[in-house]
């Protein structure tokens, strides 16, 4: 009976729970190389019978090889009123494909997708909370989700991010004709070989073998770099709005007809607080700033992710009687502001982020970005609104949204411009001071420092911040100077001239070493660059430079009295097509020496063989920024 | 001048005591630009008032009713993200709670009057967290520099007599905040402040009937007893818990957790003294709250269990005789079959069972197998309780005192200390997570003794550095850095998995100027042994050549050129999480033609107590330097009575790092 029974188990083992396809084995050596996840398959299937009918089945076969790879696995799928989950599972496998657990949709945990920056949205997902027993495994994964949404289409890449193979990825849009797919391809030299099947009424993308590729300091975002496809209807459903999107214009048309026009009401009330807060103004310029200031008095940013899946901006009369919104709700109530005293301005939708430059896609018209600012059209060009913050300066946008292309919303139809790019000429820091030093090696001294365009927007919030986290900050950036101590700190903010000064009288112990009666000290103090990129020793990306910025500064001097120069760095200038940099080291006088440096870093895309001149350039710069005197008693 | 100061404080609480209720703002209030006890305060609480009561509802018993009024300044836009208020209630599947806000209005001045703006139902949210856990959450309006905010919450709970912590200190000032329980004298509360300040405290009891027609008396749960008797009267303890004046919380470094310093207050239900009943003990001293821990269904039970893993010891200890390779095989089985699911607690969820089956468990589940498994082996394994660092400090006992257990064998008068719960993990080798000062070892009987988790060694990391200086100031060499004990357990938390290059790149991105080649690491698998890095380098960034002269950093790249001290004044104690010693030996040999001009002199600096202490020697002999430093923090946790001792003795520690030597040409 025994043997009965084993041979029996043994038997349904090999049938039924020993998936050899997913045993680790069976992975060639190169997908293993540099990754911590090999995607096995990835497989997305979608159907789009109609407008308002979309159905996506995915599949899913992931080995993680180790315990970096895990949070790479995705194991959760999204829901909401318009979006149903038909099918969750999944099945884990062990190294040699045999299963270890099988988990179904009651095993997933039902969630509030809260962001933490929304206080409020409907999205809610499914997850699954998986501890992996054994290093490697394989978690097939399916979903199926059905919507009536079909605005977004995924987009498909070969690639799944950085540390990641693929062995197996395709994707197929089965449609109705009538609907009309729109494709966009973008970086599709080179990286990867790509299969594309097409015929009237579906597309297909396939990659195979996708090696896993390391990320390298100062790459262009994944977007910029990786193989990608967009996908888009001409004709689509947004929340069961039917819309439109053959190019920008119309679906500009479209957007504000269904999305903003029934926003704009405003109560009488505050239509006639606001034209008596205009009064006479003519120049649009000086009643949006008036208005401007208006808005960010009176509102405050509170994320509401509702309605219409979060696209259509919450009445402007709401936002009137409740002080706050989110981008979508304080930018159109500015707008309607706005159009209450004749004043034109355009909603505007933007990819926002600090750390990269996302374009909104110039020739490939769909639902995209992340972000909403305001536009005001001038004669002297465009004026861009943050309407989120209750501090930014008018029409400054910073580095949230500055240089890319964004999409104006106008009641006649949309159209891609680009945002300000601020230039190394723009983002200025200023530094003029002095400092003594005593022939304990002590400092003392002042600096005074000006800053304007993106370096404004770095600096700027210090005025707000408590005076102990100001000299936090402080500690922080002269971070060269041990035992530091700030005396005094006067800040200022015009606003106007986008223009922030700061004031500080310094004192450190020590801050010259006293070698064998010497002193030794770095005559740069207060400028000090240390920044230097990671060493790659073959490097496989472009890099870039996102945004240039000149430092200039001159500080004085004074040695302690009865010491003299022993020896005295020399100062470098060097010119490169990433920028330039000079240091000197100038004597004035028997005791005193003035240190004057500029430094300007251009905006640039690279070719990746530049890499380590770039490199070495910082290096050097860093180098000489901190290079000593040595002074000695006379 | 003692009674003096007393005298004028009496007599303006007199003048200004105001009644605290919402509804009231006055002009002035709203015209105050700044908080006048911290002028750079973004807001301050006027004040939040709490109060919880247990009422007795027809057929359901007793019921609990916290009730929190809040009344908040805003001077600043930063803290404008405090008109977001959001609660969190209990949905799961006993227990009933209900939450309500009510009377949330923002307050502004216009025109120089009071405009009051109510909150209405759409700014309200309901919002499901999970299968446990619902939030409300209330957006004020119209809040703006100068806006004053308020509302009221109540909290309705059947269930367990689960009291919500107070916390009277906040990250703003708080003018006022008061905590008052009014609680039958069935239910007996104990209550544990938190932090150096302490709050002023009054207490009455007064008599109270209440009419019942129920004839039902449900046992089992805790607050839902209702009594027979039409009518019944009891005691009401009332106790009020109040501070005025409450600074905002400090942010510092170098901090265990927070949550030990902040000013709050916590109740644990201790006993139940219901008529006609027994006294029910929960917990009072340390020995009843680790024995009710003890007799719980997901504790003593779980341990107790046997069966499930006998074949599989029986084979992990099969040829084994020494006491030591026993434990070692089957700690290590343990560490090795189970997978920690990153759950806390000292109670098992799936139980030791399945857990074992499905090889993940939560921490109670894997330490209390591997106890047993001790135990089935002939050891005297018991488990011990305690709290892990993100819970706090214990300074009293009481069940939330505690939130993890672990395992302890009594072995030749010694206890050693087991976590399964990391793959790192060593006997004596505890996770970071654990090392909270004491924890609770439970007997079989089910008495307790403390026992102390702080290592008592330090932990050390050795650097060994052969290196040459040539012509150019480029420095050369090979270095093996050692690492011990807790640094080998960090080491290995840390890093394992990441490959080698990785490592590398890291090490050569803190170090500027430093390239990195013929990198190993040993000994990332075998724990028995410290983990060792060999490697060559060569940098161009520790020596200065200034005129003929180069001046050298001795130290190299493993100069401490920054204080992490750098706060003038210290609130909380600086924990240093385990006690450590760092030790290098340097051998450096001058480029030729070269000879010493000035060597930094030797120095042995400690601090009182031998909290902690260093000593840097060089010699030179020919071309040759040697260098030994050492640097031992014997202390891990030091007061903040200490600081300026320890900032000074850091500041010295660094002057001695960057002090140069000078090499001239012969």
């Amino acid at each position: 009976m025994k043997s009965v029974f084993l041979s029996l188990f043994f038997l349904s083992l090999v049938t039924h729970a020993q998936k050899l396809e997913y045993a680790t084995l069976t992975i060639p050596d190169s997908l293993k190389q540099n990754a911590n996840v090999v995607v096995r398959l990835n497989e997305v299937l979608v159907n789009i019978p109609s407008q308002k009918e979309m159905v996506v089945k995915t599949k899913t076969v992931t080995t993680v090889l180790n315990e970096l790879g895990l949070s790479y696995l995705d194991l959760s799928e999204n829901h909401d009123k318009n979006r149903k989950i038909t099918k969750i599972e999944a099945v884990v496998y062990d190294a040699f494909g045999k299963e270890l657990k099988s988990f179904k949709r009651k095993d997933f945990r039902d969630v509030s997708v809260a962001d933490g920056v929304s206080i409020f949205n409907d999205n809610r997902a499914l997850y699954l909370d998986y501890t992996p027993t054994v290093y490697p495994f394989t978690m097939v994964f399916e979903t199926e989700v059905s919507t009536s949404n079909t605005a977004f289409l995924q987009p498909w890449s070969p690639m799944e991010g950085y540390l990641v193979s693929v062995q197996k990825s395709n994707m197929t849009i089965t449609y109705k004709p009538e609907l009309k797919l729109k494709v966009k391809e973008i970086n599709f030299s080179g990286q990867a070989t790509i299969e594309k099947t097409e015929t009237a009424s579906s597309i297909s993308y396939a990659a195979k073998n996708v090696v896993a590729r390391k990320r390298e300091e100062l790459s262009p975002g994944f977007a910029k770099v990786f193989p990608i496809v967009y996908f888009a209807l001409e004709n689509f459903s947004l929340e069961n709005v039917e819309g439109t999107a053959t190019n920008w214009a119309e679906f500009g048309k479209w957007y504000y007809q269904s999305l903003l026009a029934d926003t704009e009401e405003i109560p009488v009330e505050t239509q006639a607080k606001i034209k008596q807060l205009v009064g006479d103004e003519k120049n649009p310029i000086t009643i949006a700033k008036l208005i401007y200031k208006y808005v960010q008095e009176k509102t405050r940013y509170v994320s509401v992710q509702v309605g219409i899946g979060g696209w259509k901006p919450m009445l402007a009369k709401e936002v009137d009687k409740l002080g706050y919104g989110d981008c979508k709700a304080l930018t159109n109530y500015t707008r309607a502001l706005l159009k209450t005293v004749g004043v034109d301005s355009y909603y505007t939708v933007v990819y926002a982020g600090r750390d990269d430059t996302k374009d909104l896609q110039e020739d490939f018209a769909s639902v995209q970005g992340n972000h909403v600012i305001l536009t005001l059209p001038t004669d002297k060009g465009f004026v861009w609104l943050e309407c989120t913050s209750q501090v930014q300066p008018f029409g400054f946008q910073g580095d949230f949204t500055d240089d890319r292309n964004v999409l104006l919303i106008k009641p006649d139809g949309g159209s891609i411009v680009k945002t300000k790019t601020f230039t190394e000429i723009d983002n200025k820091r200023i530094l003029k001071g002095n400092y003594s030093i005593s022939a304990e090696g002590h400092l003392k001294g002042q600096v005074t420092i000006v800053s304007n365009g993106l370096q404004y927007d770095a600096h700027f919030n210090k005025i707000r911040m408590s005076k102990e986290d100001q000299i936090k900050v402080y500690k922080e950036e002269f971070s060269n100077i041990n035992n530091l101590s700030i005396k005094k700190i006067n800040l200022s903010d015009n606003s106007q001239a986008v223009e922030f000064g700061e004031e500080l009288a310094l004192e450190a112990e020590g801050y010259a070493q006293n070698t064998g009666g010497k002193l030794m000290f770095a005559l740069n103090a207060f400028d000090q660059s240390n920044y230097v990129p990671k060493k790659h020793k073959s490097r496989e990306f472009p890099f870039q430079v996102l945004r240039g910025y000149t430092e200039e500064s001159e500080v004085e001097i004074v040695l302690p009295e009865g010491y003299i120069v022993e020896a005295k760095p020399d100062g470098i200038q060097l010119d490169t097509e990433f920028g330039s940099y000079k240091i000197e080291f100038k004597v004035l006088t028997s005791n005193k020496i003035l240190c004057a440096r500029k430094l300007v870093i251009k905006k640039g895309q690279y070719d990746k063989t530049k890499y380590e001149s770039y490199r070495k350039f910082r290096e050097t710069l860093a180098k000489n920024d901190n290079s000593k005197i040595i002074i000695t008693k006379a | 001048m003692k009674k003096v100061v007393v005298i004028v404080l009496l007599f303006t609480n007199a003048i200004f005591a105001q009644k605290r209720e919402l509804g009231k703002v006055t002009v002035e209030e709203l015209k105050e630009k700044e908080c006048p006890a911290d002028s750079s305060a973004a807001a301050a609480v006027l004040f939040n008032i709490g109060e919880v009561r247990f009422e007795f509802l027809e057929g359901k018993g007793f019921v609990m009713k916290t009730r929190v009024r809040t009344k908040i300044k805003i001077y600043k836009k930063e803290a404008y993200e405090l008109a977001n208020k959001s609660v969190r209630y209990y949905i799961g599947n006993n227990v009933k709670e209900r939450l309500n806000f009510k009377d949330a209005a923002t307050y502004n001045l216009v025109d120089g009057k009071v405009e009051k703006s109510k909150l209405k139902s759409d700014g309200e949210f309901d919002e499901k967290m999970n299968k446990f856990w619902a939030r409300k959450k209330i957006a004020l309006p119209n809040v703006k520099e100068g806006s004053i905010i308020e509302y009221e919450y109540t909290l309705e709970s059947e269930g367990l007599g689960v009291m919500e912590d107070w916390t009277f200190q906040m990250g703003i000032p708080v003018l006022y905040s008061q905590f008052k329980t009014i609680v039958p004298e069935y239910y007996v509360y104990k209550p544990l402040m938190r932090g150096f300040l302490i709050p002023k405290f009054e207490t009455t009891s007064s008599n109270k009937t209440v009419s019942s027609t129920s004839k039902e008396r449900s046992g089992g749960n805790i607050t839902t007893t209702s009594f027979s008797n039409n009518q019944f009267s009891y005691n009401e303890i009332t106790s009020v818990y109040t501070l005025e004046n409450i600074p905002a919380l400090k942010d510092e470094s170098f901090v265990n957790n927070i949550k030990n310093y902040t000013a709050s207050i916590e109740h644990e239900l201790t006993s139940l003294h219901f008529p006609g009943e027994p006294v029910k003990n929960l917990s009072t001293t340390w020995e009843n709250v680790v024995k009710t821990i003890y007799d719980s269904d997901n504790f003593g039970p779980e341990l107790n269990k046997t069966g499930y893993f006998d074949e599989d010891i029986n084979a992990v200890l099969k040829g084994l005789n020494s006491n030591e390779e026993k434990i070692a095989a089957i700690f290590n089985f343990v560490k090795s079959r189970m997978n920690w699911n990153e759950f806390f607690g000292y109670s098992c969820n799936d139980g030791v069972r399945k857990a074992y089956l499905d090889k993940v468990g939560n921490v109670a589940e894997i330490n209390l197998m591997l106890t047993a498994m001790f135990r089935y082996a002939g050891f005297e394994a018991n488990p011990i309780v305690l709290s892990s660092r993100g819970n706090g400090i214990s300074m009293f006992p009481s069940r939330n005192a505690f939130d993890y257990v672990i395992s302890g064998i009594e072995l030749n008068g010694k206890i050693a200390l087991f976590d399964a719960t990391s793959k790192n993990a060593l006997p004596n080798i505890l996770p970071i997570r654990d090392l909270n000062w004491f924890g609770r070892l439970i007997r079989k009987d089910g008495t307790s003794v403390q026992v102390d988790l702080m290592p008592s060694s330090n932990s050390r990391e050795v650097i060994n550095v052969m290196a040459s200086i040539d012509k150019e100031g480029k420095v050369s060499g090979k270095l093996r850095d050692q690492y011990f004990d807790y640094n080998a357990f960090s080491y290995r938390e840390r890093n394992s998995k990441v490959n080698n290059e990785s490592l590398v790149e890291r090490i050569e991105k803190a170090n500027s100027g430093m390239e990195v080649s013929d990198f190993e690491v040993q000994n990332q698998n075998d724990l028995s042994k410290p983990i060792i890095e060999n490697y060559s380098f060569n940098t161009d960034n520790v020596v200065e050549i200034i005129g003929d002269k180069m001046y050298v950093s001795p130290l190299l790249f493993l100069t401490m050129d920054e204080n992490p001290f750098k706060q003038e004044k210290r609130e909380y104690p600086v924990d240093f999480i385990f006690p450590h010693q760092n030790k290098y030996n340097i051998s450096l040999t001058l480029p030729e033609g070269y000879e010493v001009e000035t060597l930094p002199q030797p120095t042995a600096v400690s601090m009182p107590e031998n909290m902690a202490n260093f000593k840097y020697n060089l010699s030179n002999n020919g071309n040759q330097l040697q260098i030994i430093y050492s640097l031992d923090i014997n202390s891990a946790i030091m007061g903040s009575e200490d600081y300026e001792i320890l900032k000074n003795f850091f500041k010295e520690l660094i002057n001695k790092h960057s002090e140069k030597v000078v090499i001239k040409k012969v």
